[in-house]
């Protein structure tokens, strides 16, 4: 079983001429996708968010294995590289995320507060 | 109605006596127990104090406004903000009151630097205390000579318009801040610190900044 998907892995790098990168980013890719779908069972996670996080690991994958087709946007934009338009777009995004996570933070701290000072007065 | 609000985190080797030297200047004790591994609250208790007790650690902030919120219930005239590590001197509260009565003010800072009976730490005086001080001024806070000082005294007003939502330390300069917000008279009072050990370190400080930073941007 091991041995018949090695040589599946080694046939589709060496028919696609694909990079080590791009192997191991859709087999992550593909990992991800997994987790978000267990996720969304579990109940953890909205059907919006499931369906921000595939389309995100989908299009991170079309991304990694044809990269030019970001190099047409780029240009529109202004950026030489099709690749530093994919970092400085990622860097918006995660700077983002780490502002909602903090606002989401601060806002369960002040829940807390609540809830422990109200069962300290409650007494 | 006069409440003494008492923060307390690990105190009970002195919050009974804190307690009991109070007695003899407010009406009522009020002990806030933030979450304290020892036997903080029950030698409150024992020392006849109202104990309220944080089952999760919140900090000193956090635990004057659950005292507001429980001072603000029983209609009180006065609050008292005091510390549980016998750093101040009970003696100094009735000449506070009467000196925030007299000049109708409505809130009083107990302040290091009006006598010389406290025992500052130079590097506190002459380094960290000035710090605070340009903190204060960047984030509009009224200026009083030791903004850090956890001796106040409140009235009514200004229990009413005082929210503290600074859970740690920063709830000092929002103090500050809150009274010049709603244009409240306040008066400076000297009191004696007495220092058992050194109390905040420069590191604190960073933190106040930071967590100031975050409440101007997280509303």
């Amino acid at each position: 079983m091991l041995s018949l998907l090695n040589f599946l892995l080694i046939y589709v790098i060496y028919k696609y001429m694909l990079s080590v990168f791009q192997v191991v980013f859709i087999l992550f890719a593909l990992f991800a996708i997994v987790s978000v779908v267990n996720k969304r069972r579990e109940s953890s996670l909205g059907p919006k968010g499931m369906l921000f996080w595939i389309l995100f690991w989908v299009g991170a994958s079309i991304v990694v294995m044809w990269p030019e087709s970001v190099q047409i946007i780029a240009r529109r934009f202004g950026i030489g590289r099709g690749v530093d338009f994919v970092i400085y777009i990622a860097l918006v995004i995660i700077f983002f995320i780490l502002f909602r996570l903090h606002v989401k933070f601060e806002e369960l701290k002040r829940d807390l507060t609540k809830v422990v000072r109200d069962k300290a007065l409650d007494k | 109605m006069f409440i003494a609000i008492v923060p307390a985190h690990n105190e009970e080797k002195t919050i009974g006596s804190v307690v009991q030297s109070l007695f003899e200047h407010v009406d009522s004790v009020v002990v806030v127990d933030d979450a304290s591994s020892d036997a903080t609250s029950r030698e409150a208790e024992h020392a006849q104090a109202i104990v309220l007790r944080h089952e999760i650690n919140l900090g000193q902030g956090a635990a004057l406004e659950t005292g507001h919120t429980y001072a603000r219930g029983m209609n009180a005239d006065y609050v008292l903000h005091f510390d549980a590590d016998e750093q101040f001197d009970a003696a100094d509260i009735d000449p506070a009151l009467e000196k925030l009565q007299a000049q109708g003010a409505d809130i009083l800072f107990g302040s290091r630097f009006f006598d010389k009976r406290s025992n500052m730490p130079w590097f506190k005086r002459h380094v960290l205390a000035p710090l605070g001080r340009i903190v204060n001024l960047l984030f509009g806070a009224v200026q009083v000579t030791d903004a850090h000082n956890g001796f106040r005294i409140l009235n009514k007003k200004a229990l009413d318009k005082i929210r503290i939502t600074q859970n740690r330390m920063a709830h000092a300069t929002e103090i500050l801040a809150l009274t010049k917000k709603y244009h409240l008279n306040y008066i400076e009072f000297p009191v004696q610190v007495t220092y058992h050990e050194y109390g905040q370190r420069a590191v604190g400080g960073f933190k106040i900044v930071r967590d100031l930073l975050w409440g101007k941007i997280v509303k």
